[in-house]
């Protein structure tokens, strides 16, 4: 079974057909994906379920152009991520994705606001305006009191709203989130669960997540469950 | 480019034990590099071919040191007879290996105006030597006592005054001059004299001269007349093993800085691999982030030279004032010069600067998973 839709409609912001990916090692070949078929619409909150190692991570690094399908098309937002080159994936990813990590990979050396301007300085906006921008990002999800801070001075919670901040700041069309809730206690989970769907209601923007969390399962517009690779559909609201 | 500048310093102070710990990692391969440099150019040194002069020197035929030699006034008139036309003039030369306060020293003996004129010496400090109980030393043995002019040493029994220092071309053993006087007074005529020198017109042939001197029926067996530079050789034959050695020490003080600056980096860069790779799912291009790392590396690694340096410079001067090197007798004298200061920074900076580029390379084929791709 596949989880592309009957009839995919013509304004997909992500297309996949017959995705897969083949890791070697050796001669072994170990299949992480295999045939992903996937078209997901603007503004769409999708969740992927899965236990551990079934390849929801490899999914998401495919999606955001980290990593490069064995076989299959992909394209987000019109550019083929197959046979982009690596100077086009790393604009692509800065000018279109954000990620959102389970342990908040942010950078210790530095403070909130410094972590959530990165992308706008990889972008080349200047030190002022990505300074203003981050701030105010800071503000939107709650964190504008705690700017100074770095992350060992913040909770986990504080955080993983600080990488969503980093990953929203550069306006992305898609935010894809592996296990965002995973290293979290219930009562900071829900908040950064309810701060997802709030942005992705006010900004309109699509978000991908990977989790064991049923919560966030009732939130999604569309859920998936990959076993072994293998992506079926789960539920639909 | 100043948000370059603040990025690397804030990384730099917020971690400051790795910074440290890599500083000091390779601080140690430059101090090891520097002071194998310093030690390799002092043999190269000590090792150098002296000056070529035209003296020949006349010793026993038996005798496998100087010292053992024993001459008397009959040989130099015999060698003038045989090249009348080519010796100019000839002087005598008490020898003796003695240890002078608990430091072994070659002891001469020469008339003072050859003392002066013939023994390429080069007076450095003080005045020559021209009363009783006066003497020279060489600067090699004035680095290995201390002694400085108006100093006094006991030789034989007998105090002497330190009068002058002087540089002895071509004589790499901590040596002491005195008149010819003073040494038969000191060591008596029994003996005669050890070292017979000749001074050849500058029109002769030494090597023809001296061929002459050796086949002549009154030399042939009883005496041996070498170029004053073969016979300084052939008592010096750890010059040449010293200067393989040197070489040697200077490859690997090439290998250790190189490889061991490169080592250093890489494990430092792959401790962080994770940050590196963050840097380039945030947006990141290879170049930004290689640019990042590389000033990065260019603050540690000078940071690592300039402490290293100091290192090394404090070693040196400690040991030359504290515990002077000295191959038998003659100081071995170690110092930082600057080719090998300069070499050493920019090896340091080049491989500092081709670890940070494979070590990026590497990375590039990893996923924030750590997986290859």
């Amino acid at each position: 079974m596949n989880a592309m839709p009957s009839n995919p409609p013509y304004e997909a912001l992500i297309q996949a057909v017959g995705l897969n990916k083949v890791y070697k090692r050796g001669s072994e070949e170990i299949v992480g994906l295999w045939d992903i078929n996937l078209s997901i619409l603007p503004a769409e909150f999708i969740v992927i379920i899965g236990p551990s190692g079934s390849g929801k991570s490899t999914l998401l690094h495919l999606l955001g152009g980290i990593d490069r399908p064995t076989r299959g098309k992909l394209s987000v937002k019109g550019v083929d991520l197959v046979s982009a080159s690596e100077a086009t994936l790393t604009r692509f990813r800065r000018d279109n994705i954000g990620f959102v990590f389970q342990f908040y990979n942010l950078l210790p050396s530095l403070n909130a606001l410094d972590n959530v301007i990165l992308p706008l300085l990889a972008k080349g906006m200047s030190w002022k305006d990505s300074r203003s921008r981050g701030a105010a990002i800071l503000e939107q999800v709650g964190l504008g009191h705690r700017q100074k801070h770095t992350p060992e001075q913040l909770s986990g919670g504080e955080q993983q709203r600080v990488a969503i901040a980093r990953a929203m700041v550069v306006e992305p069309c898609v935010i894809l989130a592996d296990e965002p809730t995973g290293d979290l206690d219930s009562a900071s989970a829900n908040s950064i669960i309810a701060l997802m769907v709030e942005l992705k209601q006010r900004l309109g923007v699509t978000f991908i997540v990977a989790t064991h969390n049923p919560l966030i399962v009732q939130a999604a517009t569309h859920s998936y469950e990959l076993v072994d690779g293998r992506l079926n559909s789960f539920s639909q609201r | 480019m100043h948000v370059l500048g603040y990025y690397t310093l804030r990384d730099l102070l917020h971690d400051r034990w790795r910074s440290l710990l890599t500083i000091l990692n390779m601080t140690v391969v430059v101090v090891g590099y520097l002071l194998l440099t310093a030690l390799s150019q002092a043999f190269i040194l000590f090792g150098r071919q002296p000056q070529i002069t035209s003296n020949l020197v006349i010793i026993s035929a038996d005798a496998l040191d100087p010292m053992e030699s024993s001459l008397n006034d009959d040989v130099l008139q015999i060698a003038r007879q045989i090249a009348p036309e080519q010796i100019r003039a000839n002087f005598p030369t008490l020898f003796r290996h003695m240890s002078i306060q608990g430091h072994v020293m070659q002891v001469r003996a020469t008339p003072l105006e050859n003392l002066r004129a013939d023994l390429s010496l080069t007076l450095l400090d003080g005045s020559w030597p021209d009363g009783p109980q006066q003497v020279v030393i060489s600067e090699g043995a004035s680095q290995i006592t201390s002694w400085k002019v108006g100093a006094t040493v006991e030789i034989y029994g007998t105090d002497f005054q330190v009068v002058g220092v002087v540089r002895a071309g071509g004589n790499k053993f901590a040596s002491v001059w005195m008149t010819f006087t003073e040494g038969q007074r000191l060591f008596g005529t029994s003996r005669g004299f050890q070292i017979g020198t000749l001074l050849l017109n500058p029109s002769a042939n030494p090597e023809s001269v001296r061929a002459k001197l050796q086949s002549d029926p009154r030399f042939s067996g009883k005496y041996a007349v070498y170029l004053e530079n073969s016979l300084s050789d052939r008592y010096n034959q750890i010059n040449h093993d010293l200067l393989i050695l040197s070489l040697i020490q200077a490859l690997i003080s090439l290998l250790a800085i190189t490889f061991g600056i490169y080592n250093a980096i890489s494990l430092s860069l792959t401790e962080r691999s994770r940050e590196i790779l963050l840097l380039r799912v945030v947006g990141f291009t290879q170049d930004k982030i290689r640019s990042f790392l590389l000033a990065h590396t260019l603050v540690l690694a000078s940071a690592a030279y300039i402490l290293g340096w100091t290192a090394a410079f404090i070693f040196i001067n400690f040991q030359r004032t504290h515990a002077p090197i000295s191959i038998q007798a003659a100081p071995l004298v170690l110092k930082l010069s600057s080719p090998a200061t300069l070499l050493g920074f920019l090896l340091t900076v080049a491989f500092a600067f081709l670890g940070v580029w494979l070590t990026i390379g590497h990375l590039s084929t990893l996923n924030l998973t750590g997986r290859g791709e």
